[in-house]
């Protein structure tokens, strides 16, 4: 590639326009929430007060407490539904398959304040299901709560599905026939089948997906606001909360919840690394 | 064996209906007046009327099109011209624009939006516009697609092979560039430029957090209708906005299974 005296560093400026990109709106803007984090209230040095401040106030505690507890229900569920989705999308005509994956490709996208509009028309305190409950006289649903953890978790779990989905239905390709086969002929029945040969060859999809879902629910925040304004602690909407809108900005206090909430993303995210005994996502 | 695929086809068929219920629900409780019983009653148009009534629907509806199209373009643009001075002449760096191309996708729009709001607000001038900034942001929270797309796009073409071809019958690298791997690598950047629109499309995070009453989308308006003026207005809206996006969808889709032979093809 490297030719004499053709100066390939000339076409080196056509990487100024990403670099002024990513440094202006990624990398400044991340390292002084890192460097905010760890600075006084309105003062200069370093200090972990902040950390201490966060993690002594109940608010704060609760909104750890609340956005784990979401994340790790509703990506449980979500990846087991996405499980047997996936797995029966494997063996299916491709007919199906390809009407599965259309209907995957369009929820998928369907996440935020319009979710939240549909779940309150369909469990709000008037919702279609839950009225409806009421009058065949169905406690469960018509008690249901949906400005409540519950009733965070129903509407994450509904956008965790398609993703969960379309991210093991590839894996579940690499799970060939000729195994299931082998196994037949040697009086396996499916679920043995499943249990020691597919779920651990799946193993590592299925790890790096529950982190994706980890990640991508922490951070979520548009659902739980447009249903809970600011009535619930979630660390997303402390976050916003801290830098947007209202009175005061706590820049120090947001930037420090920030890292909090980063962290744990990127807990999630290492978790994966580490199972799968390989750095980096899958390229 | 038969009833095992009638089991499977179960699922896909109880999942599905799972999916499309808050969808067929929320758009038919947009058609009628009375669903306060099992069945709704009173068909009506009047959730559209209102909706139409709206001033700021359309003009949103056309706001919305151009802050999701606007910072596509301006990635895609951007991205070319570092993927292929990076792919030919510095290979070596492609791991880390990979790495930075990647972080977005781990912190998300909340994260980003902050930090972008906390570090520029202040600052006279055109870096705190608030519509500068949102753009600024849109660009890097669409990168990991972005980036995916244009690489797995230029590594199914043969890049390399292509631009020796061309120098060879008497182009430059960047005539090269422009006139043979731009054309031949359209199709698989078109998914991802679409997938990323209609991400843009319906975001509410980042817009609000940056540009706060600066810039309205639908999804704000969306969010304002349905907590300040009526939930069934709100319906109405949703259906129109879902039908644009699907409309989008419906275009990847077709993108997709006309590159599944030749071109691109993310899973490997």
């Amino acid at each position: 590639m490297k030719r004499n005296g053709n100066p390939r560093w000339k076409y080196a400026i056509t990487l100024l326009p990403f670099l002024i990109l990513v440094l202006m709106f990624e990398v400044v803007p991340l390292l002084t929430i890192l460097v905010n984090a760890f600075k006084p209230v309105d003062g200069h040095g370093f200090t972990l007060g902040n950390f201490a401040y966060l993690f002594s106030k109940r608010t704060y505690q609760q909104a750890l407490l609340n956005s784990v507890v979401i994340a790790l229900v509703s990506s449980a569920i979500g990846l087991l539904v996405a499980f047997f989705g996936a797995m029966a999308a494997a063996s299916a005509t491709s007919r199906m398959k390809k009407i599965f994956m259309a209907i995957l490709d369009m929820t998928s996208n369907f996440s935020g304040v319009p979710l939240a509009l549909a779940y309150i028309i369909m469990l709000g305190n008037v919702g279609v299901f839950v009225l409806f409950a009421k009058q065949v006289g169905f406690a469960p649903l018509a008690s249901f709560n949906l400005y409540s953890t519950a009733g965070l978790i129903a509407a994450y779990i509904y956008f965790q599905i398609p993703l969960a989905t379309m991210l093991l239905i590839p894996a579940f390709a690499g799970v060939r026939k000729e195994w299931k086969e082998s196994a037949a002929l040697m009086k396996a029945r499916p679920w043995q089948f499943w249990a020691y040969v597919g779920i651990p060859i799946l193993g590592p999809s299925i790890i790096g997906t529950f982190s994706v879902l980890i990640a991508n629910s922490l951070a979520a925040y548009a659902t739980a606001y447009a249903l809970m304004i600011n009535n619930y602690p979630l660390l997303a909407i402390k976050i916003s909360g801290m830098f947007v809108g209202e009175i005061t900005q706590q820049k120090e206090l947001g930037s420090a919840l920030s890292v909090i909430l980063m962290l744990l993303m990127s807990a999630a995210i290492l978790v994966n690394n580490r199972l799968l005994g390989r750095p980096g996502k899958e390229s | 064996m038969k009833n095992h695929k009638a089991g499977g086809n179960i699922v896909l068929v109880l999942i599905m209906v799972y999916l499309l219920v808050p969808l067929l629900l929320t758009f038919t409780f947009s058609v009628f007046g009375n669903w306060t019983s099992m069945l709704p009653k009173n068909f009506t148009l009047r959730a559209y009327e209102d909706m139409l009534a709206t001033p700021r629907f359309f003009p949103d509806l056309l706001r919305t099109i151009i802050i999701s199209v606007v910072p596509v373009a301006i990635t895609v643009l951007i991205m070319l011209l570092a993927l292929y001075t990076v792919l030919i002449f510095f290979p070596r760096l492609e791991k880390f624009l990979q790495l930075l191309c990647m972080i977005p996708y781990a912190i998300q729009g909340v994260i980003l939006s902050v930090s972008i709001v906390s570090l520029y607000t202040r600052v006279p001038g055109f870096l705190s516009n608030r519509i500068f900034l949102l753009v600024g942001a849109y660009c890097i929270v669409i990168l990991p697609y972005i980036f995916q797309g244009i690489r797995n796009a230029m590594r199914s073409v043969n890049m390399p092979m292509l631009i020796e071809a061309a120098e060879m019958l008497g182009a430059s690298k960047l005539e090269a560039f422009f006139k043979v791997i731009v054309p031949n690598i359209v199709p698989g950047i078109s998914v991802s430029a679409l997938l990323s629109i209609s991400m843009l499309f319906g975001d509410w995070v980042v817009i609000r957090n940056i540009a706060g009453n600066a810039y309205e989308n639908v999804s704000i308006l969306l969010y304002m209708t349905m907590n300040i003026v009526s939930v069934r207005t709100a319906t109405a809206m949703f259906t129109v906005v879902f039908l644009v996006t699907l409309l989008i969808s419906i275009l990847v889709f077709n993108l997709q299974s006309k590159t599944e032979g030749g071109t691109s093809r993310e899973e490997r």
